[in-house]
This record gives structure tokens, C-alpha cells and sequence, in this order.
């Protein structure tokens, strides 16, 4: 028998099995947290920072990841405080001005709740959520791409930078990868970044509920956990 | 060399080597350390060395050979015994007067003395300097004592006393009951009680358990592990041995900086000797003990300092810290419940065991206990390695251990806890150096980097100079820290350059609040803080630059101006001569200009002006 343990989230009782983490716990029950290199099957690294959460304890909280974070019995976590909102768009906000060319990513910052971009916009290929190089090697064990680098210069690469006899050409990096999935209105030049915004009523969000989960069909793209239940 | 096998086999072995040492009736002693190397101390002990064989003093003279003795600006030394005479700045040139006068004739060499670069006094011994006067020194002053290549040396002066203490009389629970009621926090940064640590270690579950000391040491400017390591490698193994039987760990690491090398070769060696003589290995001294160490070197990354991240390193893996809800102490090396402590954590150990925590207890404020060493480095007199009480002020620290300041400028500000850590000013430098006071106060302890800088540092610089070091450290992995470091850079940079707003500003401070909140480890917690820090104190100098477009200190090479005074310039054209620009017009005998055109601010010409004629502003 699997063993379970109960926490609270949002107040919300709920039963989640051992050694689970919370992301998992909450996503099961409906609470949508926002996540991006979280995918189900594939172990947590806590890159995107994006699933943010406040654990109280003790009459102080400590923010951390939810999908790193461990389920305990008898845990109190709150995934929408007002501080979560602001340090979550935050986060999105950089990220959407670092690499405004993807859907996926877009579809983030709307979620949540970034309205304006204050930095100059980039157009990075790739936000290093490291979805791929993890699905490479957690699942076909073939270990054909990986982090070089470190910092600023840290990124995907194969090794010694030629795609390896190994690689079966699978295309699994392409399809978890958020950074493949073109914006609505197409791919996004130097010069023409922008917040896009559009998907905001595909998301049907009601102000004030920021992050909940409507199944959009915006997380289909980049294989959002919610799509792959 | 022939095992010890009984805890009384290691103090008759020591009583015997001490028999040996009183007949010496003399001793030299040369600091070797890599700072001193620095310093061309391995000329001065060739030079010595020769001249003494030639005048035949080497026979009932002994040379001793130590680690860094910590006045590092003042070396080479050569320190006397008995007399705790000290000389500064030996050059080989002097070997020879110092044999035949100091060593054969005990005559003292007044122009060798050290001369207090306040009152201009001459002073002999340690205790004339003030330099050492007012520090406290419990670690470091082994350090003459000690050549770090030889275990006979640490044993004559009582070494691995406090771990057959442990071993025969002290049951691990009561170390770590001892450990905890000195009151010892972690030396490495974050200050974190060290016998908490060990005893969540000791209850979780699990046979296999390491213990690990980090002398990874990235922080710019800091250098006392690597030291004390350097220096007393056996002070450290043996509080790791502590540590291990508290524990009850069999394995142990030393993670060593990869820059380091002499350290890794003082600790191998230490190591080796331990091994050969039967303070390492299986059943030590005869007990039921077991406990070897390793020492590995380090990945090559300030970031392979942090707990995870060392660990990574060790297991073989790229050295990226990874979530820590689970402490190490519980899931650690290899997933197994793992004591990470700094060096000079592990090096306080045996004196707390020896001494009782009572004696340990008694030394610094409520909430730090001990001494602690700082790398005092900057704009002040004397810089050197630096051991104080927990709860000296900053004033202390600075002016009467640094002498105050060491140009014509007045100091403005001092750096706390290299790249995690903040400034303070001066209007703050009352507070008592300890762990909770420095955080309140908006810096942190970090691993005990003190960079003083005078009114000729900008502040918003020294922010843009710290976030450069971090962004090329930080490891990459998350988002705040990868990019918002990134962006926090881009927008100092702006500010020194000209084009900041207020905007900015305010977005620089949402922005350094939001790395610090969610940042996976340490590194991007704490990296917010110079910018916090300065904003703070310094908010004033971040106005100038955004409203004003003016650098106060006259260093942002994009605001500043080069002007020459024409009242103070009597035309005698070396700036003309020195400007590798060719910015510099005038005719001899007459004031000259600068085109600020042509001017690349690089401020050669202050430099050469002897009339103090040329104005930044
Ligand atoms: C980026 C980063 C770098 C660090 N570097 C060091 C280091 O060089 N030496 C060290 O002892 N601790 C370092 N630490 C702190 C360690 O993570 C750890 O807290 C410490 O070694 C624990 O030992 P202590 O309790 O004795 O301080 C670093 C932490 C971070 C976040
Ligand atoms: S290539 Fe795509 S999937 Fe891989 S790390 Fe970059 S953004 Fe993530
Ligand atoms: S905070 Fe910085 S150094 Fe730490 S894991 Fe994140 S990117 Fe790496
Ligand atoms: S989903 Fe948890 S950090 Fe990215």
C-alpha cells in the first residue's frame, strides 16, 4: 500500500502519496501551481523557479519550489499570496524578456500576471529549462545532449558539440521543448519582441485567481503536465 | 616510522619529542606560506640557510620553516626565539648580518625592526605591534610553532591531545552536547550552529556516513582556509577526526581549491604521515575507531563551495548546487548524511574539547562565540590576516588593528563577506563583528573577507564590480540568478554610464529582492546584497549618477572629466609627455589643457602631476 501523508494547500486539506512532491500533490487536486520545467516522469531540478511557493512553518514561511519540495505530514502551503504573485511575475518577466519568441512562454507570463516587460527585450533559443536534456536521459538513456558552460555562457549542446551516432533522432528534445512552439502571430524578429498578451482570454482568468489551472489549450504546445494526465 | 597502538604509546612519543626540543637552544623562524612566497621568501631562506653553514651556526641553531604568520604586508619576516624578536622585510641581502650579529651574537638589527606605521616607533616583538596587540589569536598562534610538513612538530605542541581526550574519555553524544553548549557556528558563511548539524547527522538513519571539510575558499580576497590549512593541516584533520567519532563517521574529505596547490600538498602529506604513524586508518590508537580522509581538489568554481554543489563535485558530477529542503546532514554525499564544515570551523574543534566550551563560551557575544579570522585588505595600513574576538567593532578592527587609512583620503566604507556580502559605512562601524549584528546591519560574516575602501571608491561601482564576479560564477541553473543577476548588471551598468533612471532604480531594488527570495542556492540568495547594501547607505552617490550624471568619487570613466587647474599648473609638460592619448596641448611655462575629446579618462597624468594640478570631477 502506498503510504500517504495530508497537508494543507490553500487551506485546502489533501492526501498525496509518499515522497511525492508538492507541485504534484496540488496539480492532482486542481491547484494549478505555474511550471515550466517540471515534467511529469522526469526528475524535478527546480530550474524555472516559477513554481514557487510559501511553506509556513512555524509562523514564518520560507519560499521554495513546489516541485522540489517534499511532501510532509501536516505541511501548510500557500501558492498564491500576494508575495508569490509579485516575486512569480517577476520571475516570468524576466524570462518572457529574455525569450518572448515562444508561445509557451508568452502563455507564461500572462498566467502570471506580467502586463509590462521593463527590460530591454533579448531573443534567446532557449530558457534552459533543461527539458530536454533530462527527457534524454531519463527516458531513452542516451545522454546525447547536455549543459556546457557555466553562468551567462551556460548551454545545450551536444557533446563536443556534433550530434552523437546515439542520438535516434527522436525529436523528444523538440517536442518538450517550450522554445518550439511559435507565437500566435509567428515568429517574432530582432527588433519586434513584445509582450503579446493574446492568450490572455484563452485563459479565461478571472483577476485575482492568478495561476489557476482552466486546461487551457495554450499548455497542449509544450506538453504542460495538465495535457499529459 | 613505528605505529602508535595505545593512547599512552602517542604521549610518551611526545614526551619524548619535547625532550628533544629543549635542548635547542635557539630557534629561527621563517613563515613560507604562498603569500610569503609571494614575497620572495624562499630567497630569504637560501640566503639564510647558506650563510649559516658557512659560519657553521647551523648546528646548535634550529631553522624552522611555518606557514603564514598573517602580517602578510610586512613579509618576508624572520621571527627569533626566545625573544619573539621580529623582523619585516628581509631581503637575502641581509642574511648575513643577521647570522653573524642576531644568530651567533643576539645582537638586534634596529633597521630590520618593524616601524608602526602610525606613531613611527620602532617595535621588537609581537607584542610592541599593534598590528598583533590588539588581535585575539587563538588559531593562528599555533602557526609559528608548526612546520606544517611535520606531524612531530604538531605533536610536541600538545596535537591530537583533545582526540584521545574524545576517544577515551568523552562518549559522542557528549562531544556534540559540548560542541553544541560552546555555542560554535559554522566559520564557512552562512553561520549555522555547528552542533546542531552534527547531531541531526549522528540521528539520521544510516551506517555509512562522511564527513567533509570545505576549503574550496572562492571568495576574492579571502585567504584564511586555505592559511590555516596550509599551515596546520593536522589542526584540521584532527577536528575532523572529532567531528568523525561524534558522528560516527569512517570517511572523511578535504576539498581543496584547485588554486591551491601548496595546501593540497601540506594535507596529503599530513594526511600520509597520520596514516603512517596510526592516527589515520583502522582502529586508531587502539580504540574502536576507524577513520581515514581523502583530499580531493576542487572543480574549479566558487560555486563548488556550496554544500550541494561540493557535493555534486566530489560524487564526480558537474558541480551545480541542487535543492536543499532535505539538509545534507541527512542526505548528503552519495544521498548519506554528510557533515560539510569550513576549515577553520573543523579547526576550532580540538581547543573546545580540550579547553570545555565553558572556556570557548566565554570568548565573544551572545550569539557568537569565539574568535574568528578576517582577510583585512584595501585602503588601510596594515592588511593581513586578522583573529579577533567575536564582537570587536569595526572601528577596532580598522583603525587600531589597521591602522587607519592608508592614503591621504578618509575611508568611507568598509566590504563584508566577499561577493555575499555588503558595505558599511563608517557611521555604522561601532556595531561588534558578529554573525547576527553584520546581518542586521545589511552585510553578512561570508567567510571573512574585510575590503576597506576610501573616499576614492565609488560605491555603485564596487555594487557593478560584485555583480560582474557573480555573474560569471553563478552556476547557470535557475532563472533569478542566471538572468536576474544578468539584469541587475545591465542596469548598473547603465547607471555608471550615464543612462540610468529613476525607473531603474526602482526596478533594480524589485528586481534584487526577487533573486534573493527565489533563488535556489546561497549563490543567488545573497547576491542581491551589494546592491541592497549600497543602496541603503549609499543612495546618495546612486542619485548623483542618475539625476546629476556625476560620479562623486570620479570613477565611472563615462562621467568623469579630466581638468587641469590652471592657478596650480607652472607648465612643465610631463602630463603632455605621459598621456599615451595625446589629450594634452600647452606650450612650457604654461598652463596646459586637456581636450576631453581625445581624453580616454584612463588618469595617467594625475598620476605624473606633481603640482597636484589636474581635477577630476
Ligand atoms: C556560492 C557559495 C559559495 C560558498 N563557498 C564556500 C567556501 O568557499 N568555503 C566554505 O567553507 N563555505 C562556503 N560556502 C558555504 C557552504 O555552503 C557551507 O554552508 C559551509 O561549508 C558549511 O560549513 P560551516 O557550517 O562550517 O560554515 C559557500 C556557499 C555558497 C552559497
Ligand atoms: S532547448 Fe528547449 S527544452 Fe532544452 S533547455 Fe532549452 S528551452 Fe528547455
Ligand atoms: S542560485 Fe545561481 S548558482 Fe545557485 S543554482 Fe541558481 S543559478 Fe546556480
Ligand atoms: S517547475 Fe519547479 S522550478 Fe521549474
Amino acid at each position: 500500500m502506498i503510504q500517504q501523508v495530508t497537508l494543507m494547500i490553500d487551506g485546502a486539506p489533501v492526501k498525496a502519496a509518499k515522497g511525492s512532491s508538492v507541485l504534484d500533490a496540488a496539480l492532482e487536486h486542481g491547484i494549478c501551481i505555474p511550471h515550466l520545467c517540471h515534467v511529469p516522469g522526469l526528475k524535478d531540478t527546480g530550474a524555472c523557479r516559477i513554481c514557487i511557493v510559501e511553506n509556513m512553518k512555524n509562523g514564518s514561511s520560507t519560499i521554495t519550489a513546489s516541485c522540489t519540495l517534499t511532501v510532509q505530514e501536516g505541511m501548510v502551503i500557500r501558492t498564491s499570496t500576494e508575495k508569490i504573485q509579485k516575486l512569480r511575475r517577476n520571475i516570468a518577466e524576466l524570462l518572457v524578456a529574455q525569450a518572448p519568441n515562444s508561445r509557451a512562454i508568452q502563455d507564461i507570463a500572462v498566467r502570471c500576471g506580467v502586463k509590462e516587460v521593463r527590460y530591454p527585450f533579448r531573443n534567446d533559443n532557449c530558457v534552459q529549462c533543461g527539458r530536454c536534456v533530462r527527457y534524454c536521459a531519463e527516458i531513452w538513456r542516451a545522454n546525447a545532449l547536455g549543459f556546457v558552460g557555466r553562468g551567462k555562457n551556460r548551454r545545450v549542446e551536444f557533446p563536443f558539440g556534433i550530434r552523437p551516432e546515439f542520438c535516434k533522432n527522436c525529436g523528444s528534445c523538440i517536442l518538450y521543448c517550450p522554445m518550439s512552439v511559435t507565437p500566435c502571430g509567428g515568429p517574432m524578429k530582432r527588433g519586434e519582441e513584445r509582450l503579446c498578451g493574446k492568450c490572455e482570454s484563452q485563459t479565461l482568468m478571472a483577476p485575482g485567481v492568478v495561476g489557476a489551472c482552466v486546461r487551457c489549450d495554450l499548455g497542449k504546445g509544450f506538453s504542460c503536465s495538465r495535457h499529459m494526465q | 616510522m613505528r605505529k602508535l597502538n595505545h593512547f599512552s604509546d602517542l604521549e610518551s612519543f611526545r614526551q619524548r619529542l619535547q625532550e628533544k626540543r629543549r635542548n635547542i637552544l635557539s630557534t629561527i623562524i621563517i613563515p613560507n606560506g604562498t603569500c610569503c612566497q609571494a614575497s620572495n621568501s624562499s630567497a630569504v631562506i637560501q640566503a639564510v640557510l647558506k650563510e649559516m653553514a658557512k659560519q657553521g651556526a647551523d648546528k646548535n641553531i634550529h631553522m624552522h620553516l611555518t606557514g603564514c604568520h598573517g602580517f602578510c604586508e610586512q613579509e618576508p619576516m624572520i621571527l627569533f626565539e626566545p625573544g619573539n624578536i621580529i623582523y619585516c622585510r628581509v631581503n637575502p641581502e641581509d642574511a648575513k648580518e643577521i647570522v653573524t650579529k642576531t644568530l651567533k651574537n643576539g645582537e638586534i638589527i634596529e633597521r630590520l625592526l618593524y616601524t608602526d606605521s602610525v606613531s613611527g616607533k620602532k617595535a621588537r616583538t609581537e607584542a610592541e605591534i599593534p598590528f598583533y596587540r590588539a588581535q585575539d589569536r587563538q588559531l593562528l598562534q599555533y602557526n609559528k610553532w608548526v612546520d606544517p610538513r611535520s606531524i612531530e612538530d604538531y605533536i610536541s605542541i600538545g596535537g591530537y591531545r583533545a582526540l584521545t581526550k574524545a576517544l577515551d574519555s568523552i562518549s559522542p553524544k557528549t562531544v556534540i552536547e559540548e560542541i553544541k553548549s560552546s555555542g560554535l557556528r559554522g566559520r564557512g558563511g552562512g553561520g549555522f550552529p555547528t552542533g546542531r548539524k552534527w547531531a541531526e547527522a549522528r540521528l539520521a538513519p544510516g551506517d555509512e556516513k562522511y564527513v567533509i571539510c570545505n576549503a574550496d575558499e572562492g571568495d576574492p580576497g579571502a585567504y584564511m582556509d586555505r592559511c590555516l590549512l596550509e599551515a596546520n593541516p593536522h589542526l584540521v584533520i584532527e577536528g575532523m577526526m572529532i567531528g568523525a567519532w561524534a558522528v560516527g563517521a569512517e570517511h572523511g574529505y578535504i576539498y581543496v581549491r584547485n588554486e591551491y596547490p601548496l595546501a593540497v600538498q601540506h594535507a596529503r602529506l599530513a594526511v600520509k604521515q597520520a596514516r603512517d604513524i596510526g592516527l589515520l586508518g583502522r582502529n586508531i590508537l587502539g580504540s574502536s575507531f576507524s577513520f581515514d580522509v581523502d583530499v580531493a581538489r576542487g572543480g574549479g568554481a566558487f560555486v563548488c563551495g556550496e554544500s550541494t554543489a561540493l557535493m555534486a563535485s566530489l560524487e564526480g558530477k558537474v558541480g551545480e548546487p541542487r535543492a536543499k529542503d532535505i539538509h545534507t546532514a541527512r542526505e548528503g554525499l552519495w544521498n548519506k548524511p554528510s557533515v560539510l564544515n569550513n576549515v577553520e570551523t573543523w579547526a576550532n574543534v580540538p581547543s573546545i574539547i580540550l579547553n570545555g566550551s565553558g572556556w570557548f563560551a566565554s570568548k565573544g557575544t551572545k550569539g557568537s562565540k569565539g574568535t574568528k579570522i578576517f582577510a583585512l585588505t584595501g585602503q588601510v595600513k596594515n592588511t593581513g590576516l586578522v583573529e579577533i574576538a567575536m564582537g570587536t567593532t569595526l572601528n577596532d578592527i580598522i583603525f587600531n588593528i589597521g591602522g587607519g587609512p592608508k592614503g591621504r583620503k578618509a575611508i568611507k566604507a568598509v566590504q563584508t563577506g566577499g561577493p555575499s556580502g555588503g558595505c558599511l559605512p563608517v557611521s555604522r562601524f561601532g556595531i561588534p563583528v558578529d554573525f547576527d549584528t553584520l546581518y542586521e546591519t545589511g552585510s553578512m560574516m561570508g567567510s571573512g573577507g574585510m575590503v576597506v575602501m576610501d573616499e576614492g571608491t565609488c560605491m555603485v561601482d564596487v555594487a557593478k564590480y560584485f555583480l560582474k564576479f557573480l555573474q560569471d560564477e553563478s552556476c547557470g541553473k535557475c532563472v533569478p540568478c542566471r538572468i536576474g543577476i544578468d539584469r541587475m548588471l545591465e542596469i548598473v551598468t547603465d547607471i555608471t554610464e550615464g543612462r540610468g533612471t529613476r525607473q531603474q532604480l526602482k526596478l533594480l531594488e524589485e528586481l534584487a529582492e526577487t533573486v534573493e527570495e527565489t533563488s535556489l542556492c546561497g549563490l543567488g540568495k545573497t547576491a542581491p546584497n551589494s546592491v541592497l547594501s549600497t543602496m541603503r547607505y549609499f543612495f546618495d552617490e546612486y542619485i548623483a549618477h542618475v539625476d546629476e550624471k556625476r560620479c562623486p568619487a570620479g570613477v565611472c570613466k563615462k562621467l568623469i572629466n579630466y581638468n587641469i587647474i590652471e592657478e596650480k599648473c607652472n607648465g612643465c609638460g610631463v602630463c603632455l609627455k605621459s598621456c599615451p592619448h595625446g589629450a594634452i596641448k600647452g606650450k612650457k611655462k604654461e598652463a596646459h589643457v586637456i581636450d576631453p575629446q581625445l581624453c580616454l579618462r584612463c588618469g595617467i597624468c594625475v598620476t605624473e602631476c606633481k603640482f597636484d594640478a589636474i581635477a577630476v570631477g
